[in-house]
């Protein structure tokens, strides 16, 4: 394509689409690095170099530090558990159980709710006086706490409507991990009389390990970017329990209207998701280098 | 021999996979089963101890109240405008830069293909502030505009399509050509429909996607006429939780009805959508 008009054709494609990419993307992203090393006055939106105060300011608050804990807590506490539980799950679908649509759909279902509306499902739930999760809680002799309201438990509750949300998505990555293993494999171990059990970590584990790494590191990203379901919840409470970093970083832009200390927490969580990012990629390849 | 005594394995299995999966299953759907149950019990059923997940009555008052107390068809609708308009936009900006990168050669290609992949890194929290800021200079703060035209295009549709486009045949393009058809009639008349599953896939994908946003529509909207279903449930939840958690529960089952039934009546494409946002992470 040398022509002139042949190049006007192909900007004419590509304008729409960088047009919106470069002033809702881009631009702000390299907004909020600048801004970070700035101070922006609420009234009359004048700007002052800070250098790295904000950074600095990070570093020694002890409110951010929690922040980050909670974060880092919330994927523990989701992570590992919904890997675990769509594992085991993806397995029983993989066996062809009878039925074996309807179950699908009952798992998957959440996959299409969002994270703020499963928290509306569950609410309720965690009700400590009339609330079904005590209720069952108490027919084994066990008396529950005040899920939302206790700052021990507070985050563990957001954890597990979050997890009940996450299954579904996972599942569907484990599915098609389980169909791409060779069935010659399992089937010869069926022969030479492999439990399940054996079989399960001996082939199906190890063959479908890399869908295990990528689904851990996208439920990781997943985890450090929630918002809705802690909105719905708690707020960010009891007691900053689950004042998450994207919880600490919206009350600080649109409540405490610290633009410059804010920009500086989205630029950490930037940094943050990258890494975890570039760990997916850098493992990836490795593995299908030496497969 | 070998062969019968596997296949007896194998339905022995099928059967324990079944069994296993019920109680899991009956979990999964109870938090469904219970919003159901609760939108049809008042105000102080709700609270009954022992609790029954079966209603006295099944009574749609709840849902009357929900209703009148609420402009609730006004937030599907603001949803569905939000939604569908993104998904349009989206679509139509990500194939015309993915026909660009994906079928002519120009200079700066690559560069251009670099940027747009580029995009799919930034995470929408980043983006938020600087976003909120040009959208109040702007004077778009509670307007539709503020919730379609930052999302118009989007990295990862253009990366999708252009992989696909790239699998299309230069004969089919040349045969075109040597029939006197210009680039944009090879666009529209084979391009897109031959890879309508991947349109439709992230169609779907878009859609849900917008449907589900949180953070940006909270942080835009000011007044209740604008609110999307998502944000509007949960100050629904706030301003009648002294009352009746019946009525808020029916205000639930109406706003996510819509997710799940588009969940049921395109699972296929839905999944391979999820399947393919695996990539961007």
């Amino acid at each position: 394509m040398r022509t002139r008009s042949g190049l006007l054709f192909v900007y004419a494609l590509l304008a729409p689409c960088l047009l919106v990419l470069g002033l809702f993307v881009l631009a702000p992203a390299v907004q909020s690095f600048y801004l970070s090393f700035h101070d922006v006055d609420p009234f009359s939106n004048a700007i002052f170099p800070v250098g790295l105060d904000h950074y600095r300011e990070m570093m020694n608050s002890e409110e951010y530090r929690i922040s980050l804990r909670s974060s880092i807590c919330f994927v523990l506490y989701t992570v590992p558990s919904s890997i675990v539980i769509s594992l085991f799950i993806a397995v029983m679908l993989d066996a062809r159980p009878l039925f074996h649509g309807f179950f699908r759909t009952i798992f998957l279902v959440p996959v299409g709710i969002s994270p703020a509306m499963a928290a509306m499902l569950w609410v309720f739930l965690y009700n400590p006086v009339a609330g079904y999760l005590n209720y069952f809680l108490s027919l084994i002799g066990i008396s529950g706490p005040q899920w939302l309201t206790d700052p021990a438990y507070a985050l563990a509750a957001v954890a597990l409507s979050t997890v009940w949300k996450e299954v579904g998505f996972n599942v569907i990555f484990f599915l098609a991990g389980l169909a791409a293993v060779p069935s010659e494999l399992t089937e010869a171990a069926l022969i030479d009389g492999a439990g399940p059990w054996k079989r399960f970590w001996s082939i199906t584990l190890p063959m479908i390990s890399p869908t295990v790494f990528f689904v851990s590191t996208v439920s990781v990203i997943h985890a450090f970017e929630s918002f809705g379901q802690i909105h719905i919840l708690t707020r960010g409470g009891p007691a900053y329990a689950t004042n998450v970093l994207v919880y600490n970083l919206y009350r600080d832009a649109f409540e405490n209207f610290r633009t410059g200390f804010a920009s500086a927490q989205a630029v950490i969580l930037f940094l943050i998701i990258m890494g975890v990012t570039a760990l997916q990629f850098y493992v990836a390849k490795r593995r299908v280098h030496y497969r | 021999m070998k062969n019968s005594v596997t296949a007896q394995q194998q339905r022995q299995q099928r059967l324990l996979a079944t069994l296993v999966l019920c109680l899991p299953a009956l979990a999964h759907l109870f938090p469904i089963l219970y919003m159901l149950s609760l939108s049809f019990k008042s105000a102080t059923e709700v609270f009954e101890y022992p609790p029954n997940l079966i209603p006295a009555a099944f009574d749609f008052a709840n849902y009357v109240t929900a209703i009148k107390s609420a402009p609730l068809a006004r937030f599907l609708l603001n949803s569905l405008i939000v939604s569908l308009s993104v998904t349009a936009l989206q679509l139509v900006t990500s194939i015309l830069a993915a026909f660009a990168l994906a079928r002519i050669e120009f200079p700066g290609k690559k560069f251009f293909l670099a940027v747009i992949l580029a995009t799919m890194m930034v995470p929408g929290e980043v983006t938020i502030l600087p976003n909120y800021l040009t959208i109040a200079r702007l004077g778009w703060l509670d307007t539709y505009r503020s919730m379609i035209v930052p999302s118009a295009a989007s990295g990862f549709g253009v990366f999708l399509l252009y992989q696909f486009f790239r699998t299309i045949p230069t004969e089919l393009e040349e045969a075109v050509r040597v029939d006197g058809g210009s680039r944009f009639r090879f666009l529209w008349q084979f391009v897109v429909p031959l890879s309508m599953p991947a349109i439709v896939a992230f169609g779907v994908y878009a859609f849900v996607a917008t449907w589900n946003q949180y953070l940006w529509p909270l942080v835009v909207t000011q007044t209740t006429e604008m609110r999307t279903v998502q944000i509007a449930l949960g100050m629904f939840r706030s301003e009648n939780e002294a009352s009746s958690w019946g009525v808020i529960m029916a205000a639930t089952a109406i706003l996510v009805a819509p997710s799940i039934l588009l969940f049921v009546a395109t699972q296929k494409q839905f999944v391979r959508g999820i399947m393919m946002s695996g990539i961007k992470g």
